[in-house]
């Protein structure tokens, strides 16, 4: 099992070198002067110099790519630009609650998607499992940013039960965090349960129409426990796979969602590192969450065998 | 494909109802001209943020703009983005995939490699960091999106010519000594057709999806050009005076996206046997 | 009062205890403290609570003693002779004095990357003549001089905390102002505390002043109609009404000292024609552009000084719009059936709008817009460049005239970005500088204007105002032209 893990994520760095050239190397070709936008319009073309000379942009990009690795090696993200402080730390501190919003909304996603794809899949060609396909197929195609306006509009404008947006760490305030985390939550997670709800309903057909279920049936076992016991726990399996395949999907949306409601998260860092040209932070941001991609691929694997006693990894 | 998968695809009453809204949606895109009241980019600055009436059926936005005209002219921008950056996709991935398979060897590794690590990325997020070093307009938003669409197309394909590739068809081709590209047109492509175009129309759901969310963050279209994200994005600043400036064009992009996974799911679900009755 | 807006207004008094405690919602959040290297504008809304400045201004843009209780202007301008306040320490104890002082200027001055050089390259030296004086020298008159030490070239920070802490002074600013530095988050918070020992007696009233950036307009609203912020600036125009209608809350605007237009540039593209300057410039309706964009908040313009300050000429009509001029002018320059030209904008949502109102007036006179938006670091590269044919940039205004047009429209000027080089107006800039009395400066300043107007290097648009949304319970807020609230005196009331 630890061996399998190792070699799993060993197997996996020749990948993230490509990842880190990749980052690199689009982060250095964005137009624009992080010099000049850092001095804003007090700019004269001397400090420009002599604000790229400082920042290091002056010398040669491969100087500069194996600068930046060997800090990576080191656990060094760099220094940001904008904010005169190492990238490290401002990652840490909105990494927290992009993890909150995302863990949230995936908690929305199971809690609406499986029981929405049993349910399918029990009733299969009723107007029960129409319903679900076409609700599925809507959370799937529903813009999160349409949805999230939509949510402000009903519930704080309208309605005004929440408030539209803003942010308060759970050791704050966990009742106000919950309340403000809500609407978020449910925008990111829709998209999620639309797809869970398809995969579950097509994984439990399958494994229904399979012979054990139907011994199992036969035998006399109770509707029920069959369904619970023996279908969705096989059926799990490739619901995990879309799960794990959308968590990155989650990432993504969480800098839509993170700017509609203005959460200060992993993904509105994004967006300002690549609106600042703050390379080191945009650097650090991308290559974190394509690192994040890949642990929850090995994660995903490792669940295979928890779920699946017939799954051993050596 | 064969018969009986276009019946079973035209049984299906969701992918009729997603062809029925994208056969709308491409002929207001074709007669935007001739279907719209008003220019969508001439501006009335005596009719500003007016609610739907019978003059504005969708109402006005900020500048006085035709919500109604604006939304139609949109379908050409939101389709043609969502096509063409699934062509581009197609074409590249095709391309990547079809030599890695094919050759094998030291090829697919590196090829293989690099996918991988494109997919390392979260699919939004490499799309703004391309768009942002393209700079923003219609054509770069649609490069961006298909450059970050091609390893999907890439890895189907590659993993289709290798399912494909010890067949008998395909060996007999090769002991006939028929040229490398004629066994890929003739022979290969004819059989990996069906996961393609499944993928294609759910990749166009996601390339739609995509170009309204980087003009959302104004990272697509340019003004005055009408882009559905874009008018949602302008209408977030509005919300509580004129919620008709988003409810439209949201509901517009919302049914260009549904349209093309109705479709794609009722071909998956066609093209599987395990989904027959 | 809305249901959750009562919620979290009890949330919010109860996470924050009894402590006075003013918040403040912000547009961003202020990059770097220190201000030798400070270039962001709204650094100095956090700087000025901070710090001191040698002197400071007052309602009507006055300079007035902060630091420096008196001084002297010798030899013509060219050497200022400083009276110190006496028993001011710096929040770490340092005493205040003009060691400091020196200090302070001699590093502005000198110190690498610093961002004030510029605005202090007149000053050759400075001379400690006793511990409560300071004698600096000028190379030549300059009667900007004390305006640019009411802004960050004159904030005093502590000499000792600088040698300590050396390039993280600005993640911990001391200084001797009315509050001290206690912890930041980025992008979330910035806390400061009362100054126990603070010069001023009584002051300042509040315990505690927290700054939040909100770069989001309806975000920042929403924080202040929810009572989780006391005072927010800037509110977007459209957001005016809901703070006025809300019975808690009111709205302070008044008129700010920048100035926003477009630039054209004079080395290429279309705009090398004059006559074609004027065609475009005679489309726009500033009125127009007030009204839609602004909802009448901004004011139109008529040259680089703002009502209100030194050098704004009230005889200087605003232009007017005048489509039968543009056609005329079009056909002056060749061009009777219009022409076409692109106009580089920063990102942004007011922006854009503001781009598309300047489009759809233009059209009517046969000049196409094309709309281009780059993002702010790309297009201020570009402009100084010289590569744009127009581009939207303006200024956020300096007291002093000289602040609002030196830098832009002569020869080779670092922020001109039309390229416009006029010995004439270049002789006029040299002078306004060296004369002291107002009244003569003012009319040198005119007589550029005029020449601007004609020549069209930029086109001056509007002057943008300074909106404050702030709860009724603040008060003692004083209304300075120069968008920096000062919270020294300010109290909070009961409900």
């Amino acid at each position: 099992m630890f061996l399998f893990v190792l070699r799993r994520l060993m197997g996996g760095l020749p990948t993230l070198l490509l990842v880190t050239v990749l980052v690199f190397t689009l982060t250095r070709v964005l137009p624009g002067d992080p010099a000049r936008l850092l001095l804003g319009e007090e700019a004269t073309p001397e400090l420009v110099a002599q604000i790229r000379e400082e920042l290091g942009l002056n010398r040669p990009i491969l100087v500069q790519y194996a600068d930046w690795l060997w800090g990576l090696v080191r656990g060094d993200l760099g220094h940001s630009i904008r904010g005169n402080e190492p990238v490290a730390p401002i990652i840490w501190q909105k990494l927290p609650t992009t993890l909150e919003l995302s863990l949230f909304s995936l908690l929305v996603a199971i809690v609406i998607g499986i029981p929405a794809g049993v349910l399918a899949a029990l009733r299969r060609n009723t107007a029960i499992d129409a319903g679900v396909t076409v609700m599925a197929l809507s959370g799937v195609s529903i813009p999160n940013f349409f949805l999230g306006i939509l949510l402000i509009y009903v519930f704080s404008i309208r309605l005004a039960w929440i408030p539209p947006s803003g942010y308060v760490e759970p050791w704050v305030d966990l009742q106000k965090n919950l309340l403000l985390m809500l609407m978020p939550a449910i925008t990111l997670g829709t998209a999620l349960a639309g797809a869970i709800a398809r995969f579950t309903r097509n994984s439990m057909l399958e494994v229904l129409s399979q012979d054990y279920v139907r011994t199992a049936r036969a035998k006399g076992l109770e509707g029920r426990v069959v369904v619970y016991k023996h279908a969705l726990r096989n059926a799990a399996i490739p619901v995990v796979t879309v799960i794990g395949l959308q968590l990155g999907g989650l990432l993504g949306g969480a800098v839509v969602t993170e700017q509609v409601f203005s959460i200060p998260g992993f993904g509105r860092l994004l967006v300002d590192s690549v609106f600042n040209r703050d390379f080191p932070v945009l650097q650090a941001v991308v290559l974190i969450s394509a690192l994040a991609v890949f642990l929850i691929n090995v994660l995903t694997d490792l669940l295979y065998a928890a779920i699946d006693p017939r799954i051993r990894y050596h | 494909m064969s018969n009986r998968t276009l019946r079973a695809f035209f049984a299906n009453r969701l992918a009729m109802a997603g062809m029925v809204i994208l056969l709308l949606l491409v002929l207001g895109a074709i007669f935007a001209p001739i279907l719209v009241p008003y220019n969508p980019t001439s501006t009335d600055f005596s009719a500003l943020q007016q609610p739907p009436s019978s003059k504005h059926w969708f109402g006005t936005d900020q500048l006085g703009r035709d919500i109604f005209s604006r939304v139609i002219y949109g379908a050409r921008v939101s389709l043609a983005a969502g096509l063409i950056s699934v062509l581009l996709a197609l074409l590249l991935g095709g391309l990547i995939g079809l030599v890695a398979g094919f050759y094998g060897g030291w090829i697919d590794d590196v090829l293989m490699r690099l996918t991988d690590a494109m997919l390392a990325f979260p699919f939004l997020v490499l799309a703004i960091a391309l768009a942002a070093v393209l700079g923003p307009s219609l054509q770069n938003t649609m490069l961006a999106i298909g450059v970050v669409t091609t390893p999907v197309f890439a890895r189907l394909i590659r993993g289709q010519v290798l399912a494909e590739r010890p067949r008998e068809y395909v060996q007999a081709a090769v002991a006939l000594g028929s040229s490398d590209g004629r066994i890929i047109t003739r022979h290969l492509l004819p059989n990996i057709l069906g996961p393609l175009i499944v993928q294609v129309s759910l990749s166009t759901a996601t390339a739609v999806l995509a170009e309204a969310t980087l003009s959302f963050l104004g990272l697509g279209v340019q003004p005055p050009t009408p882009s559905w994200g874009s008018m949602l994005n302008d209408a977030r600043g509005y919300l509580s005076q004129a919620p008709h400036m988003a409810l439209f064009p949201g509901l517009a992009i919302f049914l260009a996206v549904l349209a093309f996974n109705l479709i794609g799911d009722g071909l998956r679900d066609a093209l599987d046997p395990r989904m027959k009755k | 009062m809305k249901k959750w807006l009562a919620a979290v207004v009890l949330w919010s008094l109860g996470g924050l205890g009894l402590a006075q405690t003013v918040t403040v919602g912000l547009d961003a959040d202020p990059p770097n403290l220190d201000p030798l290297l400070s270039s962001a504008l709204v650094d100095r809304q956090v700087q000025n609570q901070i710090y001191d400045k040698l002197v400071d201004l007052d309602e009507n843009l006055r300079i007035v003693p902060m630091l420096a209780t008196s001084w002297r202007v010798e030899e013509d301008g060219k050497v200022y002779v400083f009276n110190l306040r006496q028993g001011v320490k710096f929040h770490d104890g340092t005493d205040f004095n003009a060691e400091a002082v020196k200090f302070n200027l001699d590093r502005y001055r000198s110190a690498p990357g610093s961002r004030r050089s510029g605005e202090l390259s007149l000053i050759t030296n400075v001379q400690v003549v006793n511990p409560y004086t300071v004698r600096v020298t000028l190379r030549e008159p300059f009667a900007p001089f004390l305006a640019i030490l009411s802004d960050r070239s004159g904030m005093m920070v502590s000499p000792t905390a600088v040698q300590r802490l050396g390039a993280d002074f600005g993640n911990n600013p001391v200084g001797t102002g009315p509050f001290k530095f206690v912890e930041r988050r980025r992008q979330d918070r910035i806390v400061l505390a009362r100054n126990e020992n603070y010069w001023q007696r009584g002051l300042p009233r509040i315990e505690q002043l927290i700054y939040r950036p909100f770069p989001d307009d309806d975000v920042r609203v929403a924080n202040l109609l929810s009572g989780a912020v006391s005072i927010i600036t800037p509110v977007a125009a459209k957001d005016l009404a809901t703070i006025r209608s809300n019975p808690n809350l009111t709205v302070n605007n008044f008129p700010g000292i920048g100035y926003q237009g477009i630039w054209l540039n004079h080395t290429k593209g279309p705009f090398t024609n004059k006559a074609l300057r004027q065609a475009f410039a005679a489309t726009i309706d500033r009125d127009v552009v007030d009204r839609v964009v602004f909802l009448g908040t901004a004011l139109p313009s008529n040259g680089p000084f703002p009502p209100g300050t030194l050098a704004h000429d009230k005889a200087i009509p605003v232009p007017k719009r005048d489509l039968a001029l543009a056609r005329q002018k079009l056909a002056e320059g060749g061009r009777p059936q219009g022409f076409s030209f692109t106009l580089t904008i920063a990102p942004g949502p007011v922006l854009a709008q503001l781009a598309q109102v300047y489009q759809a007036m233009a059209a009517e006179a046969g000049i196409q817009v094309r709309i281009e938006q780059v993002e702010f670091g790309t297009l201020l590269d570009r402009a100084a460049k010289l590569e744009l044919e127009a581009v939207a940039v303006g200024w956020s205004g300096r007291p002093d005239p000289d602040g609002n047009i030196y830098d832009f429209v002569r020869c080779k000027a670092p922020n001109n970005y039309s390229g416009y080089c006029n010995p004439r107006v270049d002789n006029l800039l040299n002078r306004a500088r060296t004369v002291r009395l107002p009244e003569a400066r003012r009319d040198l300043y005119s007589q550029i204007t005029k020449i601007i107007q004609e020549d069209l290097p930029y086109i001056y648009v509007y002057h943008p105002q300074t909106t404050i949304g702030v709860s009724r319970r603040l008060s003692g807020l004083p209304v300075i032209p120069d968008g920096i609230l000062r919270f020294r005196s300010v109290s909070l009331g009961g409900q």
